[in-house]
Formats: C-alpha cells, sequence, structure tokens
C-alpha cells in the first residue's frame, strides 16, 4: 500500500520536478542543437564529394532500396515504442516503461546487424573508405549515425538495468526522459540519411 | 484524504489533455506514410531530375517537423529555449549544406 502511494505520489511530468531534471533537459536540447551542425558539416561534406568515384561503384550502382527501406521501419518503428516508454512513464508505470524501452534496444540491434552486413557487402563491391571521396564522406556520414546508434543501443540498456535497482524516481524519470528524445534525434538524422545519402543517390547525377 | 484523491484525479484528466497515444500514433503513420512516398518517388517515378530531389527533400523536412513536434514534445509548453537551441542548430547546419553545395555544383 505504501509503495503503491509512493508511485502515485510521483508528479504528473518526474522528469521536469526537480530543477536538477529541468537543467537536464535543457542541456540535452543544447547538445541536439550541437549535434546538428555537427551532422549538418557531414552532410555538407557529403554532398559535396558524393559524385566523386575515380573507380568502384557509383552510389546508384551500390545501393539497395530494400535493405534501406528495412532499416528506416526498424528505426522508426524504434521510435515510436520509446514514444510508447515515455508515455509510460507519465502514467507511473514503470514495468511497461522498462519494457517498451527493451523493444526500442531489440529495433536498434535489428537496424544495426542490417547496417553492418550492409558496409560488409559493400567492402566485398570494393567501396571502402580509402576507395574514393565518395567512400569516405559516406562511411564518416553513416558510419557516425551507427555510432550513435550504437552508443544509444548501451545508453538505454545500462539505463534499464539500472532501473531494476533504483525504480522510477524523480531522478531516474529524467534519464529516461533524455534518452528517448536523443533516440528520437537519431531517428530523425536517418530520415535525412535515407533521403539525401540512399535516395538521392539512387535519382544519380 | 478525500481532497488528496480529488487532486489525483484532477492531475490524471490533465495528463490525458496534453498527452494521449492519438497523435503519437498519428506520427507514425504520417512518418511511414511520407517514406514510402519519398521511396516510391525515387522507384517508380517518371519525373524530372531536379523535382524529385526537391520532392524528396521537402517530405524529409516535413516528417522531421512533425517528429520534433510530438515524439519529442517540443509543441508542449516550457520548450521555448528548448526549441530556439535546436533551431539554431538546424541554421548552421543548412547553411553548411548550402554552403557546401553552392561551392561544388555551381
Amino acid at each position: 500500500m505504501a509503495q503503491t502511494h509512493g508511485v502515485a505520489a510521483l508528479p504528473a511530468e518526474p522528469e521536469k520536478a526537480t530543477l536538477e531534471g529541468k537543467n537536464k533537459l535543457l542541456a540535452f536540447w543544447t547538445f541536439l542543437g550541437a549535434e546538428c551542425v555537427l551532422f549538418g558539416c557531414l552532410f555538407a561534406t557529403f554532398m559535396a564529394l558524393r559524385n566523386q568515384v575515380p573507380d568502384g561503384p557509383t552510389a546508384q550502382e551500390l545501393f539497395d532500396l530494400k535493405t534501406v527501406g528495412w532499416s528506416t521501419f526498424l528505426l522508426l518503428t524504434s521510435s515510436l515504442t520509446s514514444v510508447f516508454a515515455i508515455m509510460n512513464m507519465h502514467k507511473g508505470k514503470h514495468g511497461a516503461t522498462q519494457l517498451w524501452l527493451a523493444v526500442t534496444v531489440l529495433l536498434g540491434l535489428g537496424f544495426l546487424i542490417l547496417e553492418i552486413d550492409e558496409f560488409t557487402h559493400y567492402v566485398h563491391e570494393g567501396h571502402k573508405f580509402t576507395s574514393s571521396a565518395f567512400g569516405t564522406s559516406f562511411y564518416t556520414l553513416v558510419g557516425c549515425h551507427g555510432a550513435h546508434v550504437t552508443f544509444g543501443i548501451i545508453w538505454i540498456t545500462t539505463l534499464i538495468l539500472q532501473g531494476f535497482k533504483k525504480g522510477l524516481t524523480v531522478v531516474t524519470a529524467p534519464k529516461y526522459y533524455v534518452a528517448a528524445l536523443y533516440w528520437h534525434f537519431v531517428d530523425l538524422v536517418w530520415v535525412f540519411i535515407f533521403t539525401v545519402v540512399y535516395l538521392m543517390g539512387k535519382v544519380g547525377h | 484524504m478525500s481532497e488528496h484523491t480529488h487532486e489525483a484525479v484532477s492531475d490524471e484528466s490533465k495528463r490525458h489533455k496534453h498527452e494521449g497515444p492519438r497523435n503519437h500514433n498519428l506520427t507514425y503513420i504520417v512518418s511511414a506514410l511520407l517514406t514510402i512516398f519519398a521511396f516510391a518517388a525515387v522507384l517508380y517515378g517518371q519525373l524530372d531530375r531536379t523535382f524529385i530531389i526537391l520532392f524528396i527533400v521537402v517530405l524529409g523536412l516535413i516528417q522531421a517537423v512533425f517528429q520534433l513536434f510530438f515524439w519529442m514534445h517540443a509543441k508542449e509548453k516550457g520548450h521555448f529555449f528548448p526549441v530556439i537551441g535546436i533551431a539554431f542548430g538546424f541554421f548552421i547546419a543548412l547553411t553548411a549544406v548550402a554552403a557546401a553545395v553552392w561551392w561544388m555544383w555551381w
């Protein structure tokens, strides 16, 4: 009874209940602004160099939109499941929060496996980091995004593990919220990657 | 005690007002549709190259706005400074892209 009361006594938006939580949110949005600049520069480099292919396959010959479609589907769905996690957190349902975050991690892992498989395939086709300016800028941009996905998977997994120990409090709530924001941002960057890298690559020049 | 219960109830209704699954599911459907349109335009569209590129970039931007406002809660109150922060980051990013495209393509 006392425990149920403890959960019910959590404020409606536990992530903003403390000054520390509020500061964390604002700082995290600032960080996402900086991430925009980072990815913007990588996109700019890629767009400038994407047709510089002295030898080796071009984007048009290389890309398989079916794989990209599946990757997109996995990441978009994982973004939705992390929204479900935060919705359940706002209702004070800690178990459901953990469960939806676990689903998010699994979908993220699926995306990562597809990407590793795709990169391995490209290397066999002769599209390597050092083979052309297209190769270098491609692996820097898409690899940087893949590294963000990897980091997100590790981060959210450790949050779930910590959640088992600490439960849902005004201290852990901002962590869940900020991790979900990060995951949405990673999905948002992917929208521009499939548009600019894969679809525009398929259109050709 | 009764006052506490009343407070919890009003709290609950307030919560439902600004956060239901409907907007989140809608964002998912809109994102999926925009993605399918973009893929279809490239795969099956017998259109002008410049038009296709502009079309898919605009679809991507619309999707980004939807996800920012609904999934990342940017439309909710108390998000003035976060929106300023992300908008400024986006502005710098777009400037970098525009500069690179302008130098290399024209």
